[in-house]
């Protein structure tokens, strides 16, 4: 009886909601309201009887995501900042998918297979049939090569062009089949592969109005879960279900994407159920924690925060490599080209205590350069620094780092790199504005002096600190990476050919042969099997642990903040919303 | 008086073109680089970042960025036509010199405030798709503190010295010392957390449709406007109070109470209306202050009016967008200042010019 009446309940939903679906301007509160009144009357009869079935998905229903930052332009091959896509991702197809929970590329979108030739440098990607934009026409193909050919285009600015770097051609075989040509075998170009694609049949053929058409700011067409609906600028976005979506049509009507700059507004909107889905900051998450209404997923980010060490004199910035490819020998630091004095730092933070005091726990220790959310590349049998500043004292003692005159701070007597007297003073910087890196800045500070350095900290705008870091003026930097994506390969942080003073990310102009080696190698595995490319990165890893240009603090944790409204979510790391058209209203 | 007018704008021309240099120099040269902010990404190649640096002319010395964003014309070494020239820029090369000259058919003095670097829009566009916002949220907070504002200060100078007066004054005091971001944000968790009575920001329920609805936006405008106008009712109730005081000795006052006229009278006519008076003269800097104080109002609030805007262009380094709202609030400022003083002359007689 009692799961009649709980079906019969569900069908009266179902009909109160598809009633409440109708275009009409009540909020999203209001209509959950209705739906309580409802419920109270149907406790009210009690003889009718219903056949249980199952019930249908609940239709209706918007989600509304809060976001700081606006979107700045709906053209996949123009945007480049994570607002811009948030909004676009619903719109335009792409050749792969990426798995929400491990990150692989795997083949659920435009391609549903591809084959690769025995050199691996011809790539053949087989295509759905039947994905249809929302006008009608069907994406093949050519959309994929007009968006490619468009980033090549001289008439065309972005900043995607670096994605072309290594394709030779792209050919379609035809409507369905694309034949992507590399140069030579470079293990991570499928990532380059994933950029959105245009409705080649909107623009003109010779790629002269990409730039400004109008379809930048309203795209008309869709292939995606959802259609474009508005964009008022600084306010809010609006998506409605596509009704043709290839994988099946949302359940939700649509879905709104809502600037709220302040995070304290931005929690306090969630609270109140005018916004369905935030970016949680650390001292947010009690709050979170114990709304009943509310979901908290957590999960290990693509990013890490650390202290980059400059391993060359900031006095004088070198390129690493010469014009033909050969490696300059840098003009040391005259303190952190010291492998004694690095290994010290690394001994002499508290992590357990910076990642509780500053973090807030939302953080992990990490041993090096690759994180465990690549799983098949992290070596998990790498130990991180332990905190023991009596080990770090007794290292910085043996290699002629000791405090003569008693002042607190150690000279060096007999040390490796530096001139005999000179004191253990070094500046380090972070962005001003990010308390959490401020905070521990004063916290290695502390640490640090604690055993006989001369720390001088300061907070720069974040401007200048990229201007001195590029240019490789610095001593020590605390800042970090975010989105490094799920293929390990991060060779423009240690490879000497992007040592490149005013521009290259290998800023602290760290120099080893056999790292270059690796990295190349690691990327050219014909085949690009995993398992063929793991004891590379592990040999990186290794070696980055011991040689110490980074000191690691932490791997990152994304916290986002969710209501229960809707059934059906199942976030990952990688995606909250891949399967989105299943999701329906929780009633 | 047309005279004075005519003079009067025309002085405004040399104030503008100071406020625009100064302000072009500070911002061209404040720290931060709006192409490094755009491109610390590892993925994107120094190719790249020079190509879009030069293409917006961010490689030039700044009194020659400057010459380009007043009149629209750029000037560069050598022969870049090819390089430079656009559906929408013609480029000549001068051989004699050795320099080429873009005309965008652009710049301020050709009433073109530029092009955002942060979205590609139009500035001029940018702004005025943000006016109505701002001026809602000012007008409305403008209105409050007029409303608010003289009734207490009048009622503070009759109460003088009472409890209600010194009520008055810890309000001011308040109203001037505490920040509008902190009392903002506590506004928003009692009564849009806490009781639930209002929204807690935005200019409108959003909704996939987004109709208008009355209610909803004056719902809405309830909150920022208090944090907007409270520094306004504590400036103009203070004012008025001194005002109406000062008023309150004259002889004509002391003629009309020996007269026998009502107290209440002599308070609300007699009196009120002269104080009024010189409230038209810090009419001008409460428009500004409510114009500046929008900037972190809407920002609390997710307003999505003009001083958002610019707060945004700022952390984003978008100098064109800068400076275009800070042209268009020092305008507006001008005659802001202007429009009281003219008022001033037809509402007193006695500096009539």
């Amino acid at each position: 009886m009692k799961n009649r009446k709980l079906s019969l309940l569900a069908t009266l939903l179902v009909a109160a909601l598809v009633l409440a679906a109708c275009p009409q301007p009540t909020p999203v509160v209001e209509t959950v309201r209705e739906t309580v009144i409802v419920t109270q009357v149907v406790t009210e009869t009690e003889e009718v009887v219903v056949t249980p079935t199952p019930a249908p998905p609940v239709q209706g229903g918007v989600w509304v995501e809060g976001s700081s930052a606006d979107a700045t332009i709906l053209n996949p091959i123009l945007a480049s900042d994570s607002a811009s896509f948030d909004v676009l991702g619903w719109f335009f197809p792409s050749l792969l998918g990426q798995d929400p929970f491990s990150g692989a590329i795997v083949p659920t979108e435009m391609a549903h297979s591809w084959d690769v030739s025995e050199d691996g440098l011809i790539w053949t990607f087989h295509l759905q049939d039947g994905v249809m934009w929302s006008d009608g026409e069907q994406v093949t193909a050519d959309d994929f090569k007009f968006t490619y050919d468009a980033i090549a285009s001289d008439l065309v600015e972005t900043p995607r062009k670096a994605n072309l770097d290594n394709i030779e051609s792209i050919e379609v075989l035809d409507p369905l089949t694309i034949q992507v040509t590399y140069g030579e075998v470079k293990c991570d170009a499928l990532n380059n592969l994933g950029l959105g694609w245009l409705p080649s049949h909107l623009y003109a053929e010779d790629y002269s109005d990409v730039m400004d058409s109008p379809l930048n700011e309203e795209p008309a067409v869709s292939a995606g879960p959802f259609i474009f609906n508005e964009w008022i600028r600084d306010d809010n976005s609006t998506v409605l279900r596509n009704d043709t979506y290839w994988k099946g049509a949302p359940n939700m009507d649509g879905w709104i994407y809502k600037i709220v700059p302040d995070p304290g507004a931005r929690l306090a909107q969630l609270q109140t159920g005018e916004l369905d889905l935030i970016g949680v900051q650390p001292e947010q998450l009690t709050t979170v924690q114990l709304d009943a209404n509310l979901n908290l997923h957590k999960y290990k980010d693509d990013g890490y925060s650390y202290i980059g060490l400059n391993q060359a004199n900031p006095a004088n910035p070198q390129a690493g490599q010469d014009e033909d490819g050969n490696l300059v020998e840098q003009d040391p630091h005259p303190i952190l080209s010291d492998l004694a004095v690095r290994q010290a730092i690394a001994h002499a933070l508290d992590y357990d205590a910076i990642i509780s005091k500053v973090y807030l726990g939302q953080g992990y220790q990490i041993a090096s350069n690759v994180l465990p959310a690549v799983g098949w590349a992290h070596d998990p049998s790498l130990q991180p620094y332990a905190f023991d500043t009596d080990m770090a004292s007794q290292i910085l003692d043996d290699a002629g780092w000791t405090d003569s005159d008693g002042d607190g701070v150690r000279e060096c007597n007999g040390c490796a790199t530096a001139e005999a007297g000179a004191t253990l003073t070094i500046r380090l910087q972070t962005n001003a504005g990010n308390t959490t890196r401020e905070d521990l800045g004063a916290l290695v500070q502390d640490q640090l002096n604690g055993i006989g350095f001369d720390i001088q900290f300061e907070a720069i705008e974040f401007g200048t600190l990229v201007g001195e870091l590029l240019g490789q003026t610095f001593d020590m930097v605390i800042i970090g990476w975010t989105g490094l994506g799920t293929d390990p390969n991060d060779d423009s942080f240690w490879h000497s050919k992007f040592d490149t003073p005013g521009s290259g990310f290998n800023f602290v102009s760290y120099q080893n042969a056999r790292i270059d080696e690796l990295l190349e190698q690691a990327v050219s595995v014909p085949g690009c099997a995993t398992d063929d490319r793991a004891p590379f990165y592990h040999e990186i890893q290794k070696i980055i642990h011991d040689d110490i240009p980074y000191v690691f603090v932490t791997g990152s944790v994304g916290n986002v903040g969710y209501s229960k409204k809707f059934n059906g979510t199942n976030p990952g790391p990688w995606s909250f919303y891949h399967n989105v058209e299943t999701w329906s209203l929780a009633e | 008086m047309a005279r004075y007018i005519i003079r009067r704008l025309l002085q405004a021309i040399p104030t503008l073109a100071g406020v625009s240099l100064i302000s072009f120099v500070l911002v061209y040269n404040s720290p931060g680089d709006p192409i490094l902010i755009r491109t610390f990404d590892p993925n994107i190649t120094q190719e790249t970042r020079e190509i879009l640096r030069r293409q917006l002319g961010l490689d030039q010395h700044w009194a020659l960025q400057y010459t380009s964003w007043l009149t629209g014309i750029t000037l560069r070494s050598g022969d870049v036509v090819e390089e430079f020239t656009r559906q929408d820029i013609n480029c000549n090369y001068v051989a004699g010199l050795n320099a080429t000259f873009c005309d965008s058919g652009g710049g301020v003095l050709r009433g073109n405030l530029g092009t955002s670097i942060a979205t590609n829009q139009p500035v001029w566009e940018r702004m005025v798709e943000r006016m109505p916002a701002t001026f809602e949220l000012s007008v409305s907070a403008l209105l409050v503190s007029l409303l608010l504002g003289v009734p207490l200060g009048v009622l503070s100078a009759v109460r003088q010295a009472s409890l209600f007066d010194g009520s008055v004054r810890v309000l001011a005091v308040v109203g001037n010392a505490v920040p509008s971001f902190w009392l903002g944000l506590m506004l928003i968790f009692y009564f849009g957390v806490a009781l639930g009575w209002l929204p807690t920001g935005g200019r409108r329920t959003v909704s996939l449709t987004n109709e208008f609805d009355l209610v909803d936006r004056i719902s809405h405008l309830i909150l920022p406007t208090i944090i907007l106008a409270f520094g306004g009712i504590a400036g103009i109730s203070r004012f008025m109070r001194t005002e109406t005081l000062e008023v309150i000795r004259t002889d004509y006052i002391r003629m009309a109470k020996a007269k026998g006229v009502a107290a209440r009278r002599v308070w609300f006519v007699h009196a009120l209306r002269n104080a009024l008076i010189p409230l038209m003269t810090i009419l001008g800097p409460t428009i500004f202050g409510v114009l500046t104080g929008a900037v972190i109002v809407e920002t609390i609030f997710s307003w999505p009016g003009m001083g958002r805007m610019t707060f945004s262009a700022a952390v984003q380094r978008d100098y064109p967008t800068v400076l275009g709202a800070v042209m268009f609030f020092s305008l507006l400022t001008i005659l802001g200042n202007l429009l009281s003083d003219v008022l001033y002359g037809v509402v007193d007689p006695r500096v009539r010019l």
